[in-house]
């Protein structure tokens, strides 16, 4: 069995190239994707310290974070759509009406 | 009648509340008027039975119930000497006002609910005997005042409106750090005003005693207003309407006198070693406030904005009567807040009438008013004259009593501010050389004379100004004995 | 009946004339008049009921608790009595000839009910029994000669005439109020634990002052008493608060002369009598008031002697008169009390004439519609009564007389009578027994003599004499007019000469009778003297001899007619023409008839350019600019610094995203270094 480590390592991976994609990518879709990265690296620790301590507890959590990921994917590309209908493109550096 | 200050207080709240729901404006003036006169028939009853010679900090109509207990805050309201004549300032010149602004048009229910809470508000300052409650009243009384300035005011309005909130309202919490810090460092777990006044003295520490008392001063010090903190009452003026001047400037600005007399003047025996530097602080803020006021009413183009720094001239004879600390000057001087807040009622509203029928204020544009509009012209200078302290009317004996007083503890300070007398009656025979005579300025048009619902209100204050003037001694000697009580007074 | 207990009514009633006129009159119209004219004449009988009870010594004294420590109350004393009755008697014909004079104004409802009060108020400063009563009519006053002056409001140099004359004399005003106030203070600390306690005794009644005289240390005695002065200036157009007199012709002409005569300048020089031992007890005071009231005689009548204006000749001389009377009051340093009967003997016999004086010219004016005296002459035929009158008046302006006594009467107009008592028996006797700037104060009294003269016959020869010289049909007064005239002109020509010397003995006993026998057994004049450091003689007045002193005795009369000679000469025979000396090229002519540059002087450089120039238009600066501009500079340097701050908030959600990741990320390494 791997040490608990090994899967920290990974998770760290995978969300550290979620958190550079969210910072640099400039498409709408590919950020939303980044964050399920994220997410997913999230549910990997969840996952792993489950197993690690051999308990129920973080399965648990993952099928919450995995039903939310469902939902705020729903949301988020709904208005990704909305967007795109009004601009013809998700580039967020257009979307920036909400300021001073 | 154990409730009767509850009463007073409440009926105008009540009043107000009603008003607002009116629908027309036949019946928002009638409730108001109901709810601001009944107040009155209260406060004369309660004043004929007050009894004047315990008269300083013994309190009288007392209520008390016990609000949150664990902090020691009461609901606890009461008169005394100091405040019974300024309650009886305030009942009088609310249904006044109201009167005066019958012929309002523009949301007549929200306008006269608002001075209805207005009077409430100042009931409460000068009934409150706890300093918690104290406070709420005295914010309570912005609200109103802001609302009036920025729906009813002039062009302006926004501008003088927010000034109006934001100097007043920093001021306010200055005032309560100040309150907090005398409930702290008395450690008497109640707000009640005259225990903590008692345990005022007792803080070891005589910097803190002083750091509290300037804070609770510079409170008082800006609604009063004096200068340098003053520059946000003309803009208020000039964007008000006249109804919320006649207000501001006859009663809120009575309530930082009044704060003067309730709590400082009893804090000054306590003040140890920097007592006289207190005094000369006091004494150098009146004086400048009226010299400095004085001549600035003479450079005003403006009439409203010229009474309004008339309005900070006289109470810096209030300032001066309570810096000089003895019981001709401080009487005089309680007397002054009573007097002036009849006499500039009456000049507010004749400006008024005014900007109602003329549509202008500035004094150039104005001349021979008196030719078309005899019964304003005889009003007004009634009340200019009562202004310039004429003798035979109130604000005469206010300011001698306030000079001769203070000439006996702090005689070069007394004949600085007389220099300020010449001055006063110039730029009111100016104004009003400008104003009313001379041949009747054409371009005007056609203005009405008084209306029978602004004669009223105005005869009544020149009859009041002229019968507190020969007869002071209803009011004045509650004053006197008043003033004679409070502790270090000679 | 004791008529002491009408006191109270002789100011109530034209108060009440004055409430009953302002509601009844309009509905009155032409006989809104006789309210006033009934009230005051209802005065002037009860004074003269309360002056025939109390002659020759006797007091009428009553006192009420006003408010903290003052009380209102009445004093009547001999110089009381004599100035009632005079303020009435004038004041009723006053209102008696305005009945035709005002017939035709508008607004002589206003008029008659303006004049009660003005009336009232005056009776008020005379039975005043405290000095702060006395302050308060005496504002009133004020108030009366404002609303008054500008009568004729829609005239714009009437409200501004009258917004003068109420400020210069509040000048004065205040420097009264702040002699009251330092008055109070020396009460307070000095007198107050002698007599033990408040509510015994009135600090500010006079019979208190004046019993603990002493104690008041007599530097501030001084200050004081300057003090009052200078209200006194003020009230009765002393150099240098005359200004506003010559303006007040603005008003009409019977109001001119009721302030002239009868009621408000008159108040100056009885304030100075009514505190005379206050005066006396303070060293220097009274010099400065016989230099002030002296070259004030001189300073007004040169003036008086280029203007064209008939009302404004008249102005001047009223102020060159008063100054004789302060001056008068002046020489009380040496000749004491006395001084107190001249001045106030003057004051009465003025009171007449001048108020005949006005009076005619008011008739005057009324028959040729104009105030300036080279549109009039040749009226004499045509106005005979108002010629006479106002030739007995001017007579006795003047001071035409012999100095010779037949008894107690003395020969001469009233005039000259209690002019050449305040100039010989007064001043000269002042510089006889070495009264400091003895001669120049005589001086003065002799040379404005001299110059009085020219001007008054100067007047009147233009008005009635020579050619006529305008078309308008000039005709008699109605009758309600030329009465009041008459009893003026025969009381100017006689009321001197008969009732000399009972005046001045009944005078005396003002400050001669039991109560201050009490103070001061010695003598209460003469021992407030010595702490003054006055020397009263044993026989202060100088008794001249014709036989003696001739030339001393003959110069007021010489004066006089020399006067009457040049005017005579100039202006009726017209030997020679001043157009030579008379016109502006001429600077000494120019300096007169600009009146010294007062105008520039006070109202252009004092009031516009000083005090509102510099001082409230600084103020105004420094208002909007500074203190106001520091209120305004803190909320926008707090806007400032919001408007620089909200540019974080870019609205790129990848801006937040990556602030919060340097955000953790730097809250990380900041908790690793402690583990590390």
């Amino acid at each position: 069995m791997l040490p608990v480590s090994y899967y920290l390592i990974v998770s760290a991976i995978v969300f550290c190239i979620g958190i550079y994609g969210v910072m640099t990518l400039r498409s709408g879709i590919m950020i939303m994707m980044c964050v399920e990265l994220m997410l997913n690296a999230a549910n990997i620790n969840l996952i792993a310290f489950a197993s690690h301590f051999n308990q129920v507890n973080g399965h648990v959590f993952v099928l919450f974070s995995i039903a939310l990921a469902a939902a705020e994917a729903a949301i988020g590309f709904a208005i990704l759509m909305s967007i795109f209908r009004s601009k013809e493109n998700v580039n967020i550096d257009n979307i920036n009406i909400l300021r001073w | 009648m154990d409730s009767v200050l509850s009463l007073i207080l409440f009926i105008p709240l009540i009043g107000a509340a009603l008003t607002l729901f009116t629908k027309t404006r036949e019946s928002a003036r009638m409730i108001a008027l109901i709810g601001s006169a009944v107040p009155l028939i209260f406060t004369v009853m309660i004043y004929l039975q007050f009894d004047s010679t315990k008269a300083f900090l013994v309190f009288q109509s007392v209520e008390k119930f016990s609000w949150i207990s664990n902090l020691g805050i009461n609901y606890y309201l009461g008169v005394d000497g100091v405040s019974m004549p300024l309650i009886l300032l305030n009942a009088i010149l609310c249904p006044l006002t109201v009167i005066y602004a019958w012929g309002e048009n523009k949301q007549p229910n929200q306008f006269f609910a608002l001075l209805l809470v207005l009077q409430a508000g100042v009931f409460g300052v000068f009934m409150a005997l706890d300093f918690f409650l104290f406070y709420i009243f005295w914010e309570l009384t912005l609200i109103p005042l802001y609302f009036l300035i920025s729906i009813w005011g002039g062009p302006n309005k926004d501008y003088a409106a927010i000034k109006f909130f934001i100097y007043t309202h920093v001021a306010s919490l200055v005032m309560l750090l100040g309150i907090f810090a005398l409930y702290f460092s008395t450690g008497v777990n109640t707000f009640e005003i005259p225990v903590l006044l008692e345990a005022f003295a007792g803080i070891t520490s005589p910097e803190m005693r002083v750091a509290i008392f300037l804070a609770l001063f510079f409170g008082f010090l800006v609604k009063m207003p004096t200068v340098p903190f003053h520059t946000w009452l003309p803009d208020a003026h000039v964007e008000a309407p006249t109804a919320g001047s006649v207000l501001l400037a006859g009663v809120l600005l009575k309530m930082g006198g009044y704060g003067l007399f309730r709590v400082l003047l009893p804090m000054i025996e306590g003040l140890g070693p920097y007592r006289s530097d207190i005094i000369t602080l006091m004494a150098v803020l009146a004086v400048v406030s009226i010299l400095y006021a004085t001549f600035l009413a003479l450079a005003q183009k403006d009439l409203k904005k010229m009474v309004a720094y008339s309005s900070v001239a006289h109470m810096g004879y209030v300032m001066l009567g309570a810096a000089a600390f003895n019981f001709m000057s401080v009487s005089g001087a309680m007397f002054q807040q009573f007097s002036h807040g009849l006499i500039t009622a009456v000049l507010f509203m004749s400006v008024g009438v005014i900007q109602h029928s003329v549509h202008t204020r500035i004094i150039s544009d104005l001349g021979g008013l008196a030719d078309r509009m005899p019964k304003l012209a005889f009003l007004m200078m009634a009340g200019f004259m009562a202004s310039l302290g004429l003798p035979a009317m109130s604000g005469f004996v206010a300011e001698f009593l306030v000079l001769t007083g203070s000439y006996l503890t702090l005689p070069v300070f007394a004949l600085l501010a007389m220099l300020g007398i010449v001055a006063t009656a110039g730029y009111h025979l100016w104004a009003m050389q400008r104003a009313m005579f001379g041949s009747y300025n054409e371009k005007l048009g056609e203005p009405h004379d008084l209306a029978f619902y602004e004669m009223i209100p105005m005869a009544i204050l020149v009859l009041l100004i002229i019968l507190f003037g020969v007869y002071p001694g209803p009011v004045m000697d509650v004053f006197e004995y008043a003033s004679k009580i409070i502790p270090g007074v000679m | 009946m004791d008529f002491g207990t009408l006191a109270f009514l002789i100011p109530t009633l034209p108060v009440i004339a004055f409430v009953l006129t302002l509601a009844f009159g309009n509905k009155l119209q032409s006989r809104a008049g006789y309210i006033s004219i009934v009230a005051i004449a209802l005065s002037f009988l009860i004074s003269v009921l309360i002056f025939l009870q109390i002659y020759p010594h006797g007091t009428v004294e009553q006192s009420a608790h006003w408010f903290s420590v003052l009380n209102v109350g009445i004093f009547i004393d001999p110089l009381a009595i004599v100035m009632l009755l005079m303020v009435t008697f004038v004041s009723l014909l006053i209102h008696i000839y305005a009945l035709g004079y005002m017939s035709h104004d508008p607004g002589k409802t206003r008029y008659f009910a303006e004049t009660a009060l003005f009336t009232a108020a005056m009776l008020g400063v005379i039975l005043a029994d405290n000095i702060l009563q006395f302050f308060i009519a005496w504002e009133l006053v004020g108030l009366c000669s404002y609303l008054l002056i500008g009568f004729w409001f829609r005239k714009p140099s009437a409200a501004a005439a009258a917004k003068k004359a109420f400020l210069t004399t509040r000048v004065g005003d205040v420097l009264f109020l702040a002699g009251i106030v330092i008055l109070y203070f020396n009460m307070y600390t000095h007198v107050l634990p002698e007599v033990g306690g408040h509510g015994t005794v009135y600090l500010l009644q006079f019979k208190t002052i004046f019993e603990h005289l002493t104690l008041i240390p007599t530097d501030q005695l001084t200050i004081i008493t300057l003090l009052f002065f200078g209200g006194a200036v003020g009230k009765s157009g002393q150099f240098p608060l005359h200004v506003w007199l010559p303006d007040a012709m603005e008003g009409p002409t019977t109001v001119s002369a009721l302030i002239h005569a009868a009621t408000m300048v008159t108040a100056g020089v009885y304030l100075v009598a009514r505190t005379f031992p206050m005066f006396i007890a303070a060293p220097e005071s009274l010099i400065i008031v016989a230099l002030i009231g002296g070259f004030t005689a001189l300073f007004a009548s040169t003036m008086g002697l280029v203007m064209n204006d008939i009302k404004r000749v008249l102005a001047f001389s009223t102020i060159s008169q008063l100054g004789y009377m302060m001056m008068g009051l002046g020489v009380g340093a040496i000749i004491g009390a006395e001084a107190v009967g001249f001045a106030m003997f003057h004051l009465i016999n003025h009171a007449f004439f001048k108020a005949c004086l006005f009076l005619c010219a008011g008739s005057v004016i009324h028959a040729v519609g104009t105030n300036d005296l080279r549109e009039m002459g040749g009226l004499f035929g045509k106005m005979k009564i108002t010629a006479t009158t106002m030739l007995f008046s001017s007579l006795a302006l003047a001071g035409i007389g012999i100095p010779v006594s037949i008894g107690a009467i003395k020969l001469g107009t009233s005039g000259f009578v209690s002019k050449d008592a305040i100039i010989l028996e007064g001043a000269y006797s002042y510089l006889h027994f070495g009264g400091a700037y003895g001669s120049l104060i005589f001086f003065f009294g002799v040379a404005a003599a001299l110059l009085t003269s020219i001007y008054t016959f100067r007047l009147w020869f233009m008005a009635f004499t020579g050619k006529p010289r305008q078309e308008r049909h000039a005709h008699e007064s109605p009758l309600s007019m030329t009465v009041p005239l008459m009893i003026l002109a025969v009381l100017a020509l006689v009321f001197g000469a008969l009732t000399f010397s009972p005046f001045i003995h009944y005078l005396e006993t003002t400050y001669e009778n039991e109560f201050f026998e009490e103070i001061d057994p010695n003598g209460y004049i003469h021992g407030l003297a010595e702490r003054g450091g006055y020397h009263i003689p044993e026989e202060p007045i100088v008794h001249l001899d014709l036989a003696h002193d001739t030339l001393i005795m003959m110069l007021p009369v010489i004066a006089g007619l020399l006067g009457f000679i040049i005017s005579w000469a100039i202006y009726h025979k017209r030997l020679f023409s001043v157009a030579s000396i008379g016109n502006m090229r001429n600077p000494l002519f120019r300096i007169l008839a600009k009146r010294y540059y007062q105008h520039e002087i006070f109202i252009e450089l004092i009031s516009l350019k000083f005090t509102y120039g510099v001082l409230a238009l600084t103020g105004e600066f420094i208002d909007r600019k500074i203190v106001d501009g520091i209120i305004d500079g803190i909320s926008s340097f707090i806007i400032g610094g919001a408007e620089v701050l909200k540019k974080i908030q870019t609205g790129v959600v990848q801006n937040y995203a990556t602030a919060t990741v340097l955000g953790v990320a730097l809250i990380a390494l900041v908790l690793s270094w402690g583990v590390i």
